[in-house]
């Protein structure tokens, strides 16, 4: 599906991390091409979940390379913020929202518009919100003026990829993002993956113990075994016994 | 929409959910009704609204501090002695600078939510803990600098011994009567509103007081935040230091005693949950109204203060039981 001659948008290359004497995670080797879903699987503690931190910023790795668009991320500047001017997001697992408030004020956490430098400027942000939610197909949220704690899980997963997407982000690296959720809003967060990296060309890299959803959105899957990527699978070739295998026997 | 309602089912009819947004003002309008019936011309007279304008003031500029403090889920219980310490740095500001030396009371205000502020972010101690020791060693302080006694403020008419401490400040004693302190009082009300519902920093307030840790994740300095807000909260409590000092005419090491449970009283009564996230300017005004109305009231009809005090304790907690939704409630601490 993708031309894998191309310079890849996100290359990880050998890279390692250890806490105290534990080696979290010793090979971290894979690449991420614009547009394209990456899962990420692995049982617990294979590291897949150190790997994502190291990416977005969270630990700096002990040794091995991440380059992004053709340029290295000095071990210096590893960081979240860095990470996120270089265009990754994460939308974390228990839905980093403020439950308390509206959608627009979610979506703009921390980059709130003002108005006569103290002033919020609420209607730039209904604006933008209404923009963002256009663009990702959401037609369920429609009382901007409601807090998020009255909308349903999905709805609430809906405004957390919002703000991955809405600041022009090349990447957003989503950590479990249906574990809370039932069907239903499962199948919503998929269909608004799908929808966003078809339209936008936003790369994502999904981490999933649901292999199913795993084989319907990702067009590729690595597998991490003891701290290494072991395998990689193309959408074509995978069967779940495969996956199986791979995740708990390393092949 | 529908989805919304299904996936709450516990929900009670959408009617009585928007009757408890209203809780606040339908309870003064029942009080003040209750009164009438009472008392009749004594409590519905112009004098004695008159007398309620000018006592609601300063319990109304210190629930203001406290809503901006339990928005944020914090909770500041050292108002009185701040208000006391605020007063007598104002009257002492007055003696050594003039008027305009008044404003020291506003700072000192400020100086003490700053350190409380200072000491809940850095030292990582609860709100409560901390302004609990600042309400003991702020009373402390202010005894121990005005050696128990008071400074008088007085309008030139009466030449006290040389051995009182008094200022001559006659245009503050009026700011303390009835027109000048009304219009002060809705002039802070309007800047206070403005603030808290429409500034970045007013939302932020809510924002803290739903998800700390979110803010963190995304950047915000949250123990830069929150020594503001203590800091704008104690500013607060020096203006209504001032105030106060206008209306009692003196600054004593006894003002403000207790004062901090009336304005917590006031804010809960005008439907703030004391856990943060929510809070209104408007509901915060009439809480510290109602507040003000009960115990004018009540001395009306003759009840004796003990008592009063029982009435204003049942009336809160009945108030608060009301104004919020609790079956979905799990865990009470």
């Amino acid at each position: 599906m993708n031309d894998q001659t191309v310079q890849p948008l996100l290359s990880v290359e050998n890279v390692s991390k250890s806490f105290g004497g534990v080696q979290a995670l010793r090979d971290g080797t894979f690449d991420l091409h614009r547009g394209e879903v990456l899962a990420i699987v692995g049982s617990n503690g294979a590291g897949k979940s150190t790997l994502i931190k190291v990416v977005a910023g969270a630990h700096v790795p002990d040794g091995g390379r991440i380059v992004i668009n053709g340029k290295e991320v000095p071990r210096a500047e590893h960081s979240v913020s860095h990470m996120q001017e270089c265009g990754i997001e994460v939308v974390y697992q228990d839905l980093a929202l403020v439950p308390n408030m509206t959608a627009p004020y979610n979506l703009f956490l921390g980059r709130i518009p003002r108005k006569f430098g103290i002033f919020v400027d609420e209607r730039k942000m209904r604006e933008k919100t209404r923009e963002v939610l256009a663009q990702l197909n959401v037609t369920t949220v429609q009382d901007l003026s409601q807090p998020i704690s009255s909308m349903s899980g999905g709805q609430q997963q809906s405004i957390a990829i919002g703000r991955a997407i809405a600041w022009g982000s090349d990447i957003v690296i989503l950590d479990e993002p249906t574990a809370a959720l039932g069907p239903n809003e499962t199948s919503e967060v998929e269909r608004l993956v799908e929808d966003v990296r078809h339209r936008q060309g936003t790369s994502f890299i999904l981490i999933s113990h649901n292999l199913d959803q795993v084989r319907r959105l990702a067009d590729r899957i690595v597998v991490t075994h003891h701290g290494v990527t072991s395998r990689e699978f193309r959408r074509d070739e995978i069967t779940s016994d495969r996956l199986v295998k791979a995740i708990t026997l390393g092949e | 929409m529908t989805e919304t309602t299904v996936s709450r089912p516990f929900m009670t009819p959408k009617r009585l959910e928007m009757l408890r947004d209203y809780v606040p003002f339908i309870a003064i309008t029942l009080v003040i009704m209750l009164f009438w019936a009472l008392s009749g011309d004594r409590f519905m007279s112009t004098r004695n609204w008159t007398f309620i304008a000018q006592q609601t003031p300063v319990l109304m500029l210190l629930a203001f501090a406290q809503l901006m403090v339990v928005t944020t889920g914090s909770i500041d219980i050292s108002i009185g002695s701040s208000l006391a310490f605020s007063a007598f740095l104002g009257a002492l500001g007055m003696l050594w600078f003039g008027d305009a030396g008044l404003v020291l009371g506003v700072f000192a205000g400020g100086l003490v939510g700053m350190v409380n502020g200072l000491i809940i972010s850095l030292l990582k101690i609860p709100s409560f803990v901390t302004t609990l020791a600042m309400l003991i060693i702020v009373r402390a302080v202010v005894i121990i600098v005005s050696d128990g006694t008071a400074i008088y403020i007085t309008d030139g008419s009466v030449s006290g011994g040389t051995n009182i401490s008094s200022v001559e400040a006659p245009w503050l004693l009026s700011m303390g009567k009835f027109p000048a302190i009304f219009i002060l009082a809705a002039i802070v009300s309007l800047l206070m509103w403005a603030f808290y519902e429409r500034t970045v920093f007013g939302q932020q307030l809510r924002a803290v007081g739903g998800n700390e840790k979110v803010l963190r994740l995304v950047g915000i300095n949250v123990t830069t935040f929150k020594i503001k807000v203590f800091a704008a909260a104690g500013l607060m409590v020096g203006l209504a230091a001032c105030v106060n000092l206008a209306r009692a005419g003196a600054a004593t090491p006894q003002a403000g005693l207790m004062i901090e449970l009336d304005a917590i009283a006031a804010v809960a009564l005008g439907g703030t949950p004391l856990t943060g996230g929510y809070g209104s300017v408007v509901k915060t005004i009439i809480g510290a109204l109602t507040l003000t109305i009960v115990r004018n009231g009540l001395t009306i009809a003759g009840v004796p203060p003990s008592w009063s005090q029982v009435a204003l304790g049942v009336l809160l907690i009945a108030a608060i039981a009301i104004s919020l939704n609790r079956s979905k409630v799990d865990v009470v601490k």
